[in-house]
Order: structure tokens, then sequence, then C-alpha cells
């Protein structure tokens, strides 16, 4: 039990910074970004290639999976949110699902269609681990939490304590304002898109060596990422967090108890039941979901 | 929408003759024919999608979930169910197929309602969910065969007809014109003009009558239900159900169809499923790059062709030729609107009761209070207006008689009958027309669309009836353009009938509304500062209008700031300060009661 629960906020941590990179992009361009998943898998695969081709260390490849994901965010605004805001809200959905296709399979081209190993961040082989109260912890999984937990601290001070990050979010909040004391709203975009897209790829980095790099996992991982923001509130980071913790320990412990098949269609399922029953979130007060 | 129509009108008999040449021309070539027939079965399901996507702006992720719902119910009651014995083996592949289809509407009516309560990206990831539910169900359920699927689905028997091969073809192709045919009919009909009215305005299409969450719903069963039938044939044709073909690959597949084809209207969805048809068999080369290139197109056309590929071939004009505007010329002498108004008025308000009656309304945003304790019961026949200066709770009140908002305290009466917390398009069917502040007309559809649209409530097509092209739609339709046709010409607005809302000059976009309430001969209409923005010349031809509706019976609110246009018109006037109503008479009285003054000069 205690067990799952460690396995769930590892893979919930994967959840969690999907869902904070949902919540900027929304927040930012009032889009839900599916190909958030898809990036995060990239993410692992930049990693992985750092680490198998260059024969760097993996915390190499951690920031070059980060810096590439902050470089492809950029672009990803520029040449296809951008373009498509201006067809309209629909249409910025249909790109994004296209972006889907074209990271899933682009990929598979290029790194082919199985799964990739990553090295353990801890270097040793078949990684470190320790008994605690009866419970195996191993070294990755606290690589995974501290990790997450220093790119919250990371962010929340950007947004929160500095100038420019403020700035971002007033444009977020409201554009035509922002832009009339100065504020260059298109840059700002552009910027929230690019961390949250850096985020993913950092995401996938460091849950790479559990849960393998590459394959087909991307539209998962973004659902269930998406799941826990709504469960949590895609308005709160916090409760982005939380959300997404929550949604990996409840997949873990429906693993463990029925088997693989039953926990997928049980989480779909608190997404529309949530949507249906609390679409702001348990920490949320979003009200834009309705009309 | 006019011109997607026209396109289907057009294009539909050359797909057709191209359908009945190429089934002739290519019958030898067995690849061919495969693939053609994997073309009509994507093109049925991506018909549904083009509708809901296109017509009515709902998005769906989730179109393989009731694709493989029609597909395994089809070969669950093919292969598992023991028929009674004098069944035929016809019947049962018709009964199986009808049962695959309903139950596919049955849960499109289930995501209808999931979907009212989201918009946008919410509703693309429910409608994803719902998909991946569906095949992760199917994946673990023994009597579907777990991962294996459905195995030895019969091919369907006609008597000593087998459909495979050519045969298959033909009914694929078949079921693409049952498909296009009805949904054709429908986007003809009442339900079409609502749905496009709903499209480009919720609020305003609420306003008019028409229950956008209903026909939303309507649409998600229709959807699901093409879907669901496009199913049924897959299983049949490949005597396998499995879940990879009902995974989420196949609905983006099908939104990639609708995409590229271009949404609304059936000539899209066929041309983007053959597109994709024909690649699967000369795409073996590429075949790894085949979805990256799926996706880069998909990109590529929303962002720059957003009506799709179709949409090259057709392009909009900017004065529309309607079908129904040349009917419009031809027909007979239009009623004239004010006598049906006046009769339709005693009749509805049952003589003697009053149109509108508030007793005690509040209405409270927070701490704020807006409307504070306001009753008051309207004469039939008479215009009332109601001032009072900015932020006085004017548009508040308003807006909780027309139903947008409900009173937190109170009691609304409509034409006798307790309309408290009804929704707008419930009251609008009562008989009551309302006019927005800002104009809120359907900007894409011309001046005769938008009036059209009008009559909505006063139709008696159903959405069976549009569907079936029923005679019902038809006289249905013919009598909604005279009613359109004659309100056009109360105001004045023929020469304009062509002209795209969007493109009207403001003075004209606020008559056209005028003449969108009034298309249905409502008993009360409410009219909301119809004055404002509008010129001297402009301002006496409203007065005109105004004073004609009066005399023809019409009951009408009016809220107002031009105290010109109040003092000569109104037969009542009343005040509101701070929510609450501080004078209530004749025009005269009202203008020098102190207390008015102070309220819009202040006291010394």
């Amino acid at each position: 039990m205690l067990q799952l629960v460690v396995a769930g906020l590892t893979v919930g941590s994967g959840y969690a910074l999907v869902a904070l990179g949902i919540h900027i992009i929304l927040r930012a361009t009032r889009v839900v970004n599916f190909a958030q998943g898809e990036f995060v898998v990239l993410g692992g695969l930049f990693a992985y290639s750092v680490v198998a081709q260059l024969h760097a260390s993996v915390w190499i490849g951690l920031v070059v999976a980060t810096v590439a994901g902050f470089g492809l965010g950029l672009a990803y605004e520029r040449f296809v949110l951008r373009a498509a805001a201006r067809a309209g809200e629909l249409s910025v959905t249909i790109v994004t699902v296209g972006t889907v296709y074209v990271l899933l399979y682009g990929h598979a081209l290029v790194w082919g269609s199985l799964p990739e190993p990553l090295p353990y961040f801890s270097g040793v082989e078949g990684d470190a681990s320790w008994h605690v109260f009866g419970v195996q912890i191993a070294a990755q999984q606290l690589w995974v939490l501290g990790l997450l937990a220093l790119a919250l601290a990371v962010l929340g001070f950007f947004f929160e304590r500095t100038t420019y990050g403020k700035a971002i979010r007033a444009a977020a909040n409201n554009p035509a304002g922002a832009q009339l004391v100065g504020i260059d709203v298109d840059r700002a975009r552009s910027i929230s898109v690019a961390i949250a897209i850096a985020l993913a790829a950092f995401g996938g980095a460091i849950i790479g060596p559990i849960t393998l790099v590459g394959g087909a996992a991307g539209i998962g991982i973004a659902i269930k990422g998406f799941v826990g923001g709504i469960v949590g509130g895609l308005d709160s980071p916090v409760g982005c967090t939380l959300g997404g913790l929550l949604v990996g320990v409840v997949e873990k412990l429906l693993e463990g108890r029925f088997g693989y098949g039953v926990s997928d269609p049980v989480v779909y399922g608190l997404l529309i039941a949530m949507l249906l029953v609390r679409p702001q979130g348990l920490l949320g007060t979003l009200r834009a979901t309705r009309d | 929408m006019a011109d997607r129509m026209r396109a289907d009108a057009r294009i539909l008999p050359i797909f057709a003759a191209i359908v009945v040449i190429f089934g002739i021309v290519a019958r030898g070539n067995a690849n061919l024919m495969q693939a053609a027939t994997f073309a009509a079965i994507d093109a049925v399901a991506a018909i549904g999608l083009s509708v809901l996507l296109g017509n009515v702006a709902q998005i769906s992720l989730g179109q393989a979930g009731f694709f493989g719902i029609g597909a395994y119910t089809f070969g669950y009651l093919e292969t598992a169910v023991t028929w009674p014995a004098g069944v035929a083996l016809w019947l049962q592949f018709v009964l199986s197929t009808l049962a695959g289809t309903a139950l596919a509407a049955v849960f499109g009516v289930l995501l209808g309602f999931i979907a009212l309560r989201f918009r946008g990206h919410y509703l693309a990831m429910a409608t994803l969910a719902f998909g991946l539910i569906v095949v992760d169900i199917a994946k673990v359920t023994p009597a579907l065969g777990g991962a294996a699927g459905i195995t030895n689905v019969p091919f369907p028997q006609f008597g000593s007809l087998t459909i495979s091969g050519i045969a298959a073809y033909w009914y694929a192709w078949a079921m693409v014109a049952v498909a296009a045919t009805l949904s054709f009919n429908l986007l003809r009909g009442r339900a079409g003009r609502a749905f496009e009215a709903l499209r480009n305005d919720e609020l305003a299409a609420e306003a008019i009558g028409v229950p956008t969450r209903r026909l939303k719903i309507a649409a998600f069963a229709y959807a699901g239900a093409l879907a669901g039938f496009a199913g049924t044939f897959y299983g049949a044709f490949l005597g396998v159900v499995d879940p990879t073909a009902v995974n989420v690959g196949f609905s983006i597949d099908l939104l990639l169809m609708v995409v590229v084809g271009g949404a609304g209207g059936v000539a899209g969805a066929i041309l983007g499923a053959t597109i994709v048809g024909i690649t699967n068999v000369y795409g073996h080369e590429l075949e790894n790059w085949r979805p990256v290139i799926y996706g880069v197109l998909v990109i590529v056309i929303a962002i720059a062709f957003p009506r799709g590929l179709i949409g090259l071939f057709v392009r909009p004009r900017r004065r529309d030729e309607l079908t129904l505007a040349a009917a419009a010329s031809s027909a007979t002498a239009p009623p004239e609107p004010a006598q049906p108004v006046a009769a339709s008025a005693r009749e509805a308000s049952g003589g003697d009761r009053s149109w509108l009656r508030i007793d005690a309304v509040d209405k409270r945003f927070g701490g704020l209070v807006a409307v504070d304790g306001v009753s008051f019961t309207l004469q039939n026949g008479t215009l009332t207006s109601l001032i009072g200066p900015n932020g006085a709770g004017k548009t508040t009140l308003f807006n909780t008689i027309c139903g947008v908002s409900r009173p937190t305290h109170g009691r609304i009466e409509i034409a006798g009958r307790d309309v408290t917390g009804w929704q707008p398009h419930r009251i609008a069917a009562l008989g009551v027309g309302r006019s927005f502040q800002n104009a809120r007309l359907f900007g894409d559809m011309t001046v005769l669309e938008n009036v059209l649209a009008g009559v909505y409530r006063t139709e008696n097509a159903t959405f069976a009836s549009d569907l079936l092209a029923l005679p019902r739609s038809r006289r249905s339709g013919r009598a909604a353009l005279e009613r359109a046709s004659a309100a056009l010409e109360a105001l004045d607005l023929e020469r304009i009938a062509r002209v795209r809302a969007r493109d009207l000059a403001f003075g004209d976009r606020r008559r056209v509304e005028l003449a969108r309430a009034l298309a249905a001969s409502p008993g009360l209409l409410l009219v909301d500062e119809p004055a404002a923005g509008l010129n001297a010349s402009e301002r006496a031809r409203l007065r005109d209008d105004l004073q004609r509706l009066r005399a023809g019976g019409t009951t009408l609110l009016l809220v107002e700031h031009d105290m010109h246009l109040v003092m000569a018109i109104s037969d009542r006037v009343m005040v509101l300060e701070f929510g609450k109503l501080i004078a209530d008479g004749p025009a005269a009285t009202v203008r020098d009661d102190p207390r008015v003054v102070a309220a819009y000069l202040g006291t010394a």
C-alpha cells in the first residue's frame, strides 16, 4: 500500500509538471495544449540522446532537454499557436491535436517507436534504494520529488517575486490593460509557452529513468496531467501540483489492486465526473468552463 | 453557411457520378475497391463530425468511441446472440445495424449532456476521455473478446447475395448517400437554421426561442449515430472488431479528414475521407511519414485554409444567392404583420391577462443590489419606457425578465404564467421578443437568414421531419419565408436582404434586429436602448417603427436614454434609480417629478 503511494507520487510528479504546464499555457493564451504530453516524451528523448550519443552525464541531458524545450516552446507559440489563434478558438484546439500527431510519429521516426532507458540520476547501476518503515524507496524517486519541488520553487519565485514574472501574469490576466502599461503581450505569451514546454521536457527527463523514454506514452501523460489539473483546479498552481500527484497515486493504487487494464478508464472517468461535479477543481475558482 | 449548402448541392451530384463510374471501372482491382470501401465507411462517420464541428461548433475527439460502440454492438449481435429461428439472416443484419446505430446515438445524448457544461478545450478533453474509456472497456471485457476482439463476424447476407467485395463497395457508398442526404436535409431545414444561429451567438439564439442546449445534445446524438452506423459495417466488412480499430488515433483521423476537407455540411467530409483513403493505398512508401504529414497538413490547413479544401472550390459571395430568397420574390403577397400580431397577442395572453407582471423582483450580485423590490404590471398594447441613470439596473431587470439571469427573489409572470427561473428560449416561445443593447445579430448570416432564424419559434418542423425532408418541413420552411419577407418589408429592409450581417452599418443592424424579433410576431417586445448610436433620421424612423408596432397591438417595454424619444412615444414611464422604482406614470407627470429631476441632475 505505502509502496504503491510512493510509486504513485513519482509518476504523479510527471502529471503535476504537465498540469502546471497546461495551467501556464492556459492562463497566458486561453489554450489547452493537447501536445503537452508529447513534449514530455520529447524531453526524455533529448536527455537520452545526450547520454547515449554524446556519452555525457544524465545531468547534462536534463539541462539540454530543458533548454531545448524552452526553444521549442518559443517556436511552437510563434509559428503554431499564434498563427492559429487568428483563425479562431476551435482552430487552436485543432492545431494542438495536429501537433500531437507530428510529435508522436515524428519522434518515432528519429528515435524509433520503442521506449529507451535513461540512466539513474544516482549514477548507481540499478539505482540505490533504502528501506524505510518497510517501504522500499529508490534514489530516483527522491530525485523526482526533489526536482519537482525545485522546479516549483523556481517558478514560484519567478512569477511571484520578479518584475518580469509579474508582467507575464499581468499580460495573462488582462492583455489590453497590460498593453496600456507597456507590457509586450505577445512576448509574454511566448515566454509563458516556452516555460511550460521547458517544464514538460524537464519532467520527461526526470521521470525517464523510471518510466523509460519515448514510445506512445505522451497522449496518456497529457490526459492524466489534465485530469490532475481538473481535479486540483486548473487556475491554481498548487491545485495542479497536488492534483497531478493525486492522480498518480490513484492510478498506482488501482493498478496494484486490479491490474493494468482498470486504472486508465477509472482515471478518465474521474475526469468526466470531476468536470460534471466540480469543474473548477478542488482548489480552483475558474468559471470559464461554462458559457 | 449558405455557400456551404450551395457547395453541397453542386458538388454532391458530381461525387455520386464519380462513385458510380469508379465502381464500374475499377471493379476488377480488389485493392482499390477495398480502399474505396474503407473511405466510404470513414466518410459516414466524418459527415457526422462535420455537422457537429462545422455547423454547431462543438468539437469531439471521441468519435472513434461511437464507431466502436456501433461496431461492437453489431459484432456481438451477429456472433454471440442466438436469434430466434424465424428471423432471416438479412433481417438479423438490418436489426443489428439499427441496434448499433441506436446505441451510439444514446451514448451521443449522454456525451451531449456532459458537453453542455464545457466549451472548446474542456469539451475536447472530455470527449477524448470518453473515447479512451470505450477502448479501455472493450479491452478488458471478456464478452467483447478482450484485446483480440470479436472475430468471425459474418458477411451480411441478402438471400443469395453476400455483401462483400464489390457488393460491399456499393453498400458502403449507399450508406454515404443516406448519411449525406439526411444531413443535407437537416441543415437545410429549421434545425439547420437554428444550428447556424447558435453557432453565431448562443445568447441571441436563445432570445429568439432556439433551445440551444437541446439542439447541442441532438447534434452530439446525430454525430454519434452516424459514427455508430459506420462502425456497424466496419465489423461486417472486415469480419473482425478489435480495440485497435477504435482507438484514439481513429478519432483524430476523423477530425483530420473533416478539417482537411472542410468542416460544415457534407461534401468536405466526403472529400477528406476520400483523400485519406487514397493516401492509404498509394502512401505505402511513406508508411512512417504518413501520420507526420497528416499532422502537418492539419496544422497548415487549420491556420491557412480554415474552410478546408472544399472551400477552395466554392468562394463565398458577398451577396449570397439564397435559394430561399429566390422563392421569396415569388411568394404570394405577404400578410400584413400588424394584424396577426394583435391576434396572437390577445390569444396568448388569454384576453385580459397582462403580458408582463413583475412582483417584488430582487437581483443581487454578491453584496450589490442591482434590482431592489421592483413590481409593475404592463397594460397590454401599450408602450412603457424604463429610464434611469447609468447603472440603475435597467438592463439587469431586462435580463431577469428574459431569463438570461434568475432573480434572487420575486416572481415574473408572462401572459399569466409564472416564468421565474425559466430558460430564455422557453420565455421567447411564449411570444416574447427582445433586442440587445449592442444589436446581437448572427454575423455570418445574411439579413434574410437572420430574420428567418427569428421565425424559429413559430415553425412546426421537427428534427425528424427535417431529416427526412417531410412535407411538414417544406411547408414550415415556406411559411417561415413568408413571415420573414413580411418582416423585412415592414421595416423596409428588402433592399439589403442578402447582405451579410457583419457588413451592415450600425443603424441597419438595429433595424435588422428589430425585424428578427418581429418576424415571430411577438406579443411582448423588450427593446434595450434602440436609439443609442443612431443619427437623427434613423431615430425618427425608429420612432415610427415603434409606434406602428404598438398600433399593431404589441406590448412594448423600452429601455432608453433618449428623453426626447421616450417622452414623445411612451404611454407610461417608469424611473429606476439604484435598483428601485422612484417614479411611475404618464410621461408628462414623470418628467416634472422632483425625485426624477434630482436623480438625473442631482440636488442643489
